[in-house]
């Protein structure tokens, strides 16, 4: 045989051997954020501040907050595990102390990974302590949901991918985005005749840009909730009504989460 | 004129061949969800080795055909065994009760099949045809899968599902064929559809490629290997044997595969059994001849009668 021949079929035989090694190859394990343990001090059970006992743990929150912030963060957060009365999402946020609120929320969300915690927990305070679900005869009818809406998905898009590899920020962004489709949701079927298509697709897109339906290529926010909630993203891919699932999930985590305050 | 270089059968084979490795290399990956690279894993390879062995022994042990008889023929051997391997191990479902269904229908139509007698081709199309469909059939259920569905189809069932119940969910539709995640075998992150079936599709089409070319060399690297005894004859003898049996008819009369002893065997037989055949065609020629002239006849006989005379048609047809 020709010196070319034998230089080909080592080649192709090169070729076949790793393609037989290439089937070996192992599928990286996925790491769930939330299962590494950290060394040193920090937030243990996370999902116990945003949950209906979270009043009983807020006051840890203050210890992590900036110098500059935590005055400011304490007497907000007092005021918002206080609030009372029920009133309606969009009342209380346009209020004096809701414009504050927001505006440290803001802070919060750009600070380090705790301070953005600390303002998820603020933000589901205020969806257990406000009004967003509409009475019969409630006039802006989607507008609370919607307003609840934004603040999470101002904070989803700001930490939810990189709180998807956080040990500390992984079930929160989970908590976070279920809630918010739950939000969006009560949006949708707002109105009295029909539905409200514009809440529909506006909570269908972002959720699609969070969990990474749109790009073909799932984030680490979607890889999370696939492990973890792989219903709410089978009916976000497969159902006429793709939000359910979001909604039915986020029924099951947090009951008293009604919109009604009568958790 | 051609500015490249004309193409050998052994080149044919070597092309084929890598072409084959490469295809068997992308069949061999995927991409997960996050863009990680993994194995498509051994168990589709296993059986597909053991399809491509069995159509293989089919093939050596059937009249048609033989055994390769030097280094280039047993390379090509070796890379038709991976070829089909490869496509079969990348066009099978990757688990389940859809794998084993596969499998027997490819034990039918490609392992029990013997090799065409008259091209020599021991894949017929309808195979790699086959081959093909499983291979779509496999994407199918990977986007499927890709996107949550874990069934072939789903049908709604007509008027349930027009009702807006939530409890009906159970009965409104009508799950066709479902799998698991397991048996798909997807990584745990989940797949990335669109580039690993690229590779897949990619990978089937280089392996494919690579079987035809492997097989269309090798039938030209025997007839290479004949024509090269038939020329150690002095030349005009080896003309006249070439004259006699038609490089076209090497394969039908069974000269490939066959050692250089039989070979030598085989064409002298043929080439008596030609001679003899042309001999009793010449005496039946000469007899005709005696029979008359076609000049005065008419009609279908008469043009058979200046057919076997070499006379020109009456009418000036040819």
């Amino acid at each position: 045989m020709e010196k070319r021949t034998i230089a080909g079929l080592a080649a192709a035989a090169t070729l076949v051997v790793a393609a037989i090694g290439a089937r070996m190859l192992p599928a990286p394990r996925v790491i769930v954020a939330e299962d590494v343990v950290e060394e040193g001090p920090r937030i243990v059970e996370p999902m116990q501040f945003l949950g209906k006992g979270a009043a009983l743990r807020a006051p840890e929150l203050d210890e992590w907050i900036a110098a500059e912030r935590k005055p400011r963060f304490k007497a907000l957060r007092d005021l918002a595990f206080h609030v009372a009365d029920c009133p309606e999402t969009v009342e209380w946020i346009d209020s004096a102390e809701g414009q504050r609120l927001e505006r440290l929320l803001g802070e919060l969300r750009g600070g380090t990974r705790e301070e953005a915690f600390a303002s998820l927990v603020l933000v589901f305070q205020l969806a257990r302590a406000t009004t967003w679900k509409p009475g019969f005869l409630s006039q802006a009818r989607e507008a609370n949901a919607e307003r609840m809406a934004s603040l999470l998905a101002d904070w989803l898009r700001a930490r939810g991918e990189s709180g998807a590899r956080d040990p500390l920020l992984a079930e929160p962004a989970r908590a976070a985005i279920l809630v918010y489709g739950r939000l969006m949701r009560t949006a949708q079927q707002s109105p009295r005749i029909g539905e409200n298509a514009g809440s529909y697709q506006r909570g269908l897109k972002t959720i699609e840009e969070l969990v990474g339906i749109d790009s073909g290529r799932r984030t680490a926010l979607g890889e999370s909730l696939q492990g973890r909630h792989p219903e709410a993203l089978r009916k976000l891919v497969g159902d006429a009504d793709r939000l359910r699932g979001f909604d039915d999930e986020a029924r099951t985590l947090f009951p008293d989460l009604s919109g009604e305050c009568d958790g | 004129m051609s500015a490249l270089p004309e193409r050998s059968a052994t080149g044919g084979i070597v092309l084929g061949a890598i072409l084959i490795g490469v295809g068997g290399l992308l069949l061999g990956l995927q991409v997960d969800a996050n863009g990680a690279w993994c194995g498509t894993g051994l168990a589709p390879l296993a059986i597909g080795a053991l399809l491509a062995l069995g159509a293989i022994a089919v093939r050596v042990g059937s009249s048609t055909g033989r055994m390769p008889r030097d280094d280039v023929g047993i390379a090509a051997v070796v890379a038709g065994f991976f070829g089909l391997t490869f496509a079969i191990g990348g066009a099978l479902a990757p688990g389940g009760p859809w794998m084993f269904f596969e499998v027997l229908l490819l034990v039918a139509v490609v392992t029990l099949r013997k090799a065409d007698a008259r091209t020599g081709r021991w894949i017929a199309p309808s195979a790699l045809g086959l081959l093909a469909v499983f291979l779509l059939f496999r994407l199918w259920i990977s986007y499927q899968g890709s996107q949550l569905r874990w069934q072939v189809m789903s049908v709604d069932v007509p008027v349930v599902s027009w009702i807006p119940f939530d409890f009906l969910d159970p009965v409104k539709h009508v799950a066709l064929g479902s799998f698991t995640p397991l048996e798909m075998g997807f990584p745990p992150a989940g797949l990335d559809f669109a580039l690993s079936t690229t590779l897949w599709a990619l990978g089937f089409a280089a392996c494919v490629a690579g079987m035809m070319l492997v097989q269309s060399s090798t039938i030209e690297h025997e007839n290479d290997r004949i024509h090269a005894l038939i020329r150690t004859l002095p030349p005009s003898v080896a003309d006249v044997v070439e004259r006699l049996l038609p490089e076209d008819e090497w394969r039908e009369l069974g000269l490939h595969g066959l050692p250089e002893r039989r070979l030598a065997r085989r064409i002298e037989s043929a080439v008596a059994e030609r001679v003899r055949r042309q001999d009793a065609l010449r005496r039946a020629l000469e007899q005709s001849k005696m029979l008359g002239n076609s000049a005065d006849a008419d009609g279908f006989s008469a043009d058979i009668r200046r057919a076997l005379t070499g006379e020109d048609p009456k009418d000036g047809v040819r």
